[in-house]
């Protein structure tokens, strides 16, 4: 798995390609958890290069999602690829985030 | 008629046969299958003695075969024996195949064994090849003469050892009806088969080897179509498996996932079927606790196309699926869209999971 991260306007976005799951989900953990200790309250996760995600993944967008919610900020999602969404909407994860189908779109509601 | 005590053999430190232990009455109609190398032509072939064994009895019409005293070959004609590569006299007639031994071992008149000869080809459909010479027979009629030969020598049993697995496809059927005809007039006899769908039609009962013994028995139907043992099971519905060990949390992710793409590339399952794989068996592994000895398991049921996933964890007995064992359910969600059924056993200090996986 790769993570880019780019500062855009009020928000950073976090580009994730590949897999994130039980081995990597430990390593956007830590990243976004660091960012948020230097205040940073609002992402932009773009999965378009994301092609699986298991529950070890979906448990640390949950615990950002939260965190950043308390700090006052929001989490949302872009361009999930069709084995991502799905297991977004079996885990009920669609109704939780609010998914745009790009970066740009999602861009404009920070 | 025939009953074996523990008979075992072995060639130097390979056991083939461990411990057959098994009755067989007049009329009987056994068909014996299993994988090569366990065991089936060495037990037919011990049973006439064409094999001594190492080791139990054999008795036949309660005469114990391993008996000094035993008159050994008045025994091996009763028990005639067909085999694969039909071990026919090519320098002789078919008739002259077939009258040997009635006129050199029972004692018939050469016109006597002549009348009953023919009659015996009759019977397997070759009256008309009875001074033919085998060279100059198909394989299929190669092994109704070898029949009809044992047929001749008047046996009270008769052991088939893979009697068409030698022969083109399109021969097959012939042989399998003069046995099936023989079946019907009450024949005893023991088959060693790879012919599934004849072994299920023509037993009164079927025996699974491996492992040396006479691993599961029963009826066809018990056999084929709802064995009880592990590997019966496998055997019946050809059943490919994936194993894989565990014993740290920091288990290779990636060096498993490789492997059981590469399982489903091999037997063809599409991507799509092995992605629900993957997770399916990664959100089984995120329940577990105790990474100390786990045990994964992949079947894949060729014959039906189903697949089963099994964990069996070490550690103290708690149900990861169970409700209020996990601090959330989502896990559990992705798992129960991944299968058709669940299952959990706590069994030899081991949390057993079964899982029968979607194959759409």
């Amino acid at each position: 798995m790769d993570i880019n991260e780019m500062k855009k306007d009020k928000a950073t976005v976090i580009t994730i390609e590949g897999r994130l799951d039980s081995s990597t989900s430990g390593i956007l953990e830590k990243k976004l958890l660091s960012l948020m200790d230097t205040g940073e309250k609002n992402f932009l996760l773009d999965f378009s290069g994301m092609d699986y995600i298991s529950s070890a993944g979906l448990r640390v967008l949950l615990m950002v999602a939260k965190k950043s919610k308390t700090a006052k900020g929001k989490v949302l999602l872009s361009a999930l690829t069709d084995n991502v969404k799905e297991v977004f909407d079996i885990a009920g994860f669609t109704d939780i985030f609010t998914i745009f189908a790009t970066a740009e779109e999602a861009l404009k509601d920070f | 008629m025939i009953k074996t005590e523990q008979l075992c053999k072995r060639y130097g430190s390979l056991t083939v046969l461990k411990d057959v232990s098994t009755e067989i009455s007049k009329g009987e109609i056994i068909s014996i299958i299993g994988p090569s190398g366990t065991g089936k032509s060495t037990f037919l072939r011990c049973l006439n003695l064409l094999e001594k064994p190492s080791g139990g009895s054999i008795y036949i019409n309660n005469v114990d075969l391993l008996a000094k005293d035993t008159d050994v070959p008045k025994i091996r004609q009763k028990t005639g024996m067909v085999f694969q590569s039909f071990n026919l006299y090519a320098h002789l007639s078919v008739l002259e195949n077939l009258t040997l031994g009635p006129v050199k071992l029972l004692g018939k008149s050469k016109a006597e064994a002549n009348q009953k000869s023919l009659e015996l080809l009759k019977l397997v459909g070759l009256a008309e090849k009875a001074h033919s010479f085998p060279d100059e027979l198909s394989g299929g009629q190669k092994q109704r003469v070898a029949i009809a030969r044992c047929l001749a020598m008047e046996p009270e049993v008769i052991l088939f050892d893979e009697p068409t697995s030698a022969l083109d496809p399109t021969m097959v059927s012939e042989v399998l009806a003069v046995i099936r005809r023989l079946a019907k007039a009450g024949m005893t006899m023991l088959v060693v088969t790879h012919e599934m769908e004849f072994a299920r039609n023509i037993s009164t009962r079927v025996f699974y080897m491996d492992e040396g013994i006479i691993y599961e028995e029963g009826t066809p139907e018990q056999i084929f179509e709802n064995p009880q043992r592990e590997k019966t099971r496998a055997f019946i519905n050809r059943v490919r498996s994936f194993n894989y060990h565990i014993d740290n949390p920091n288990y290779d992710l990636y060096a498993m996932n490789a492997e059981i793409e590469a399982f489903c590339e091999k037997h063809l399952l599409p991507p799509r079927v092995c992605d629900h794989i993957l997770l399916l068996v990664e959100e089984t592994l995120l329940l577990q606790t105790d990474f100390s000895d786990i045990s994964l398991n992949l079947a894949y049921f060729e014959k039906t196309g189903h697949l089963e996933f099994r964990c069996e964890a070490a550690g103290e007995p708690v149900n990861p699926l169970a409700e209020g064992v996990q601090s959330d359910d989502i896990g559990l969600k992705l798992i129960q869209s991944r299968i058709e059924d669940s299952q959990y056993r706590y069994e030899n200090h081991k949390n057993m999971l079964f899982f029968k996986v979607k194959s759409e």
